[in-house]
Order: C-alpha cells, then structure tokens, then sequence
C-alpha cells in the first residue's frame, strides 16, 4: 500500500528562555538572556499507508501534539523531514491542508455565536466543496452523528459532546484523505466517546480515510486504531500493531488457579506466584512461550483443580507496567 | 487566491452577525468611543482657543489634521487593531493553530474575521469633523491636491495596519505583544498634533521607528503648504509611499514570525 506519510529522522527543538528558582532567581531571570533547548521529538521516523487507522500515545509532553503540527504543517521541525502525500506540509501549508482534516479536541473550529451550519458553509467555501457534494457528505454524516437536531443551534449552546461531534463533521466535509485528531474524546461522558469511537472506525473502514489519533485514553485506540505508534521522553519507544503491544513492551499474564482443596504452597517453574489465598492462588506469567499446556503439565494431578483463568493484560496495564519500569530506571527496550 | 477573495465578504459578514448577537454591549461601545474621541476633539479646541495656534497652525487646520488622523486610523484599525490584539491569547490558547490548518491566509482570515464595525463611531465623526474643517481652511483645491488627498489618506490606514501587525507578529515570536500596544498608543497620541512641536529626537522616531508621524502630520502639513521637518521637500512622496512600504515590510516581518512560529503548549 502507498505509504501517504513519511517521518524521516524528525526532531523538533523548542529555544526557551532559561529560568532560574526563588525570587532572585526571577530577578536574575528578567536581565539574562541564557535559553535551553528543549527536545520534544527527536529522531522520530515511521511511515503510514493511505487507508490505516494509527494511535500516536504517549504521556503528557512526550510530543505527540509537536508531531501533529509538523505534519499538519503547523510547525517547522527541526530536523529530519516529514512529508504528507508526497509534500513538505510546513512549505505547502494551502495545499496540504486542503487534503487533510484536522480535529483539536481543546480548541474549536466553530463559530462560538452562530449556528453550526453557518460554520460548515464558510466550511464549504474555504474549501471550495461543490454543492451537492457539500449537501450529500452534512447529510450522511450528520445522520450518522445524529447531529441534525442541532444543526441550527448556535454552537455556544451545544453540549461538549454535540460540539466535538460537529467539530468532527465539518473537518469530513471536504473528504480528506487523512483525519489528523488531537484528543478527540478529551472531556466527554461515556456515550459520546462510544459514538464517536464507533464513527471514526466507520469513517476508516467505509470511506478509507487514514485515522492518525492522539490521546490518552487507551480506550480509543483499542477501539480505533489496529496500529499503534507509541512516544516516551521525545523519543519513539513502540511502532507496530496494537495487539502485539504486550509482548513488545513485556507485559505478564495473569493466572488464577482455584482448587477445591488447599493444596498448600505451590511454586511453578512456567508461572510466579504473587499471593496465595489458599483455595485461590494467583500468578504471572513472564514468558510468552508458556502456555496453559505447560502449567497444567507441570502441576500434573489436577483432580482438585475447581477452575482456572488466564487473562491477557489490557493495554493500560501493559503501559502502566511500563512506566512504573521506566521510573524505576530499567532498561527500556 | 481567488477564493480566499470570495471567502473575505463572508467572514466579515460573520463577525457582524456574531457581534449582533450583543446589541447593547454594541452599541455602548459606539457611544463612549464617540464621547471619548469628542472630548479629545474638545481639548485640543481649548487649546487652540486659548493660545490662537500651535506651532503656526490654528484650530480649523488642527481639527483638520486631527479629523484626518481618526480617519485614517478608523480605516487601518479596523483591518488590524482588534485581531492583532486577540493574536496573542489566539497563540496562547493554541487556536491560531486551527487557522493554520486551514487552506488560507491566516493573516486574511484573521483580519477579515475580525473586522470590526465598531470603527464606524469613528469613521463618522472623523468624516463630519473633516467637512466642517475643509469649508473653513483654505484649501488649494484641484484634481492632483484631491487626488494627493485620498492617495495620502490610504497610506496613513496602510502605515496604522502595518504597524499594528508588526506589533501582533511579535505574539507569533515571544507569544506576549500587548504590551507593545501601550507604546504604539503613547505615539499614536503625539501623532495627533502638528511634528514640529516635538523635540527632534521624537520627530525622527517618529518618522522611522515608530513611523506614525505619516499617519497625518506629514501629510496634512504637506496638504496645507506647511514645512515638515526632517523630511523637507520629500515630504510629500515620503507620505505617499510610507504606505505601500510599511506594508510590504510587516509582510515580510509576518512570514518570518510564522516560520518561527512554536506555539504554545500541546
């Protein structure tokens, strides 16, 4: 499949005026001129085919925004190259942007005082959507966001949810080929993260936009997106398919085995143990190669065996495991 | 090109609608411009009445240079001040960030987003203030004084423009410009009178750095046959061009603060 974006060893720098701690450090701070650099991507490289869903994930400041704006042509990097559909976003902002739809869940696009559809009109202007082009893509995708009903309310009197599922409406209207999203689903309930969830994997599978999304809930990306691209400290630490998130990171299993009679302390060479309830008895399994196979191999008689559970860590755990590491100045990879 | 042209009447048309939507709030703001802007007019009147002129100009000469002064400050102010003043919190809260995403010129976009019809208080009472000044003084009227006129009266909403989006730009530097504000203002009262009151050091500031002297001291003197300082005999295409310069140099100063640009946040 043709590879539609391209990060080739990107870096971006921030030049910030350096501070110094307490009040005559303040002082001090408004006569010097000393600036740092801080790195908020460094030598970041992937490369997404049109059609793919991709998680950009990471913690507050590891650069997911940065890296959205360099290839929404917002910023500048410092290094390296990005280039969106064959083009250098930051020099050919007009042209990248007219191909591409961008949803920031913290800042609107709408016309705060006038009716939602006054905003998707000037919409239509600024990108020169054809008329029954424009009435066709407000209809099917106001329907399928039940967006409708509110139409012609101005937007200051929308709920959070029916903003961002307009904000996400009108950034489709043009059919872009590819839907940049910065924390879609920041601030909103259960149901309207469900819809927008369940749209935005529509719109990817039906209309082959490419999905390129950033959030802090792991929810939307399992959800979303099959392909996660995951960010540490500027640096890119994980590229690949969301399912192999566990093994890549190295993120235990859990198993319970409850027996119908306690039979005492039970250490297995395939699992570690890590509390032991008597009937119920937990433990993790460190390595990808042992299966139940071998546990119920190496545990021989089973006859006061009640019942057993193997449980795959969610991917929240599978990442928080892998802070808690990384605090603790483990290795990383 | 073209349909970043078409768009322009629209979102004009927009921002209208959307301050309509506080007509009190609209029109209170009209009312204490005009109140503000009379009693300046009143001020400088004392003076003149007083004193009989300043610096050889009297009063139906400086109601002409004053009214001329609002007019071409109305005219740039409303295709600059409001929006470039709202640049720095569009930086900081990252919502110019949306405008760059969008296929036209931020600058267009914001300017015409943003223009503000609040000016016409100022308009008018510049337009009436002018009229009652040109029956009085002694003009020497033809095709090229009229001609000179007009074409002067646009540069001096061109340099108020370019000024004024020099100073926001700053925001797209150092995300703080407000308080460059307060120092445009502080010059943009002394552009008010006649040049040639001021010391020379303000004049040449005010003829270079902070070039508001071409907002209507400069070309009024020259309208009225009066010497302009420094300047001497290029006065006159001096005020013309001050202009189409300045614009051109807060082009350049704007795509260079846009590459620069590292937003705030996120």
């Amino acid at each position: 499949m043709a590879q539609i974006i391209e990060a080739r060893a990107v870096s971006k720098r921030f030049r910030q005026h350096r501070r110094f701690p307490g009040f005559f450090g303040a002082l001090k701070t408004l006569v010097t001129a000393e600036y740092t650099e801080v790195e908020a991507v460094t030598d970041v490289s992937f490369a997404i085919a049109a059609g793919e869903a991709v998680g950009y994930l990471g913690p507050n400041g590891a650069g997911k925004s940065t890296m959205i704006k360099m290839m929404t042509g917002i910023l500048v990097p410092s290094a390296g190259d990005v280039t969106v559909l064959g083009r250098v976003p930051h020099r050919e902002r007009q042209a990248n942007a007219r191909e591409i739809g961008v949803v920031f869940g913290q800042r609107s696009q709408l016309w705060w005082d006038l009716p939602v559809r006054d905003s998707f009109e000037l919409h239509r202007e600024i990108y020169g959507i054809a008329r029954p082009r424009f009435d066709e893509n407000l209809k099917s995708l106001s329907r399928l966001l039940d967006l409708e009903p509110f139409l012609e309310r101005a937007v200051r009197q929308l709920s959070l949810g029916q903003r961002m599922r307009a904000e996400i409406v009108m950034a489709l209207l043009h059919d872009p080929k590819i839907l940049f999203l910065d924390e879609p689903t920041i601030g909103l309930d259960v149901v309207a993260k469900d819809a927008v969830r369940k749209f935005l994997s529509r719109v990817n599978r039906e209309r082959g936009t490419t999905i390129i999304l950033t959030t802090h809930d792991l929810q939307d990306i399992e959800e979303i997106c099959p392909r996660l691209i995951m960010v540490d400290h500027s640096r890119l630490i994980f590229d690949g398919e969301t399912a192999k998130l566990r093994t890549a990171l190295g993120s235990a299993r859990r198993l319970m085995l409850e027996f119908a009679a306690d039979p005492g302390p039970l250490e297995l060479k395939s699992a570690r143990l890590t509390s032991d309830d008597g009937l119920r008895k937990h433990y993790l399994l460190d390595r990808d190669d042992v299966s139940l196979v071998h546990v119920l191999d190496e545990l021989g008689d089973t006859t006061t065996l009640k019942d057993i559970a193997l449980e795959e860590p969610n991917i929240e755990e599978v990442i928080r495991t892998f802070y808690q590491r990384r605090n603790a100045e483990l290795p990383l990879r | 090109m073209l349909r970043t042209l078409r768009i322009l009447p629209r979102l004009a048309l927009m921002y209208l609608r959307s301050q309509m939507e506080y007509r009190g709030a609209f029109w209170i703001d009209r009312i204490a411009q005009i109140i503000t802007y009379a009693s300046s007019f009143a001020v400088i009147w004392i003076l003149a009445d007083r004193f009989g002129t300043i610096a050889g100009w009297n009063w139906s000469e400086l109601a002409l240079l004053f009214s001329f002064h609002l007019l071409g400050y109305s005219l740039g102010a409303c295709m600059s001040f409001t929006q470039m003043r709202q640049l720095e919190e569009a930086v900081r809260l990252g919502t110019l960030d949306t405008l760059l995403t969008k296929p036209v010129s931020p600058w267009a976009y914001m300017v015409f987003s943003g223009l503000n019809p609040g000016y016409t208080g100022h308009a008018l009472l510049g337009i009436g203030m002018m009229g009652w000044a040109l029956s009085i003084v002694a003009v020497p009227w033809s095709i090229g004084w009229v001609a000179y006129f007009a074409g002067a009266l646009i540069s001096a909403a061109m340099v108020t423009g370019a000024t004024l989006t020099m100073i926001g730009a700053t925001a797209l530097i150092w995300t703080r410009s407000n308080h460059l504000y307060s120092l445009f203002f502080g010059f943009w009262e002394l552009s008010r009178y006649p040049i040639n009151i001021f010391p020379t050091a303000i004049q040449a500031t005010m003829l270079s750095l902070v070039p508001l002297g071409f907002m209507a001291a400069v070309p009024v003197a020259v309208l009225l046959g009066k010497p302009v300082p420094i300047l001497g005999d290029w006065a006159g295409p001096a005020a013309l061009l001050a202009g189409p310069f300045f614009v051109a140099l807060a082009m350049r100063q704007w795509r260079y603060a846009l590459n620069r640009y590292q937003g705030a946040g996120g």
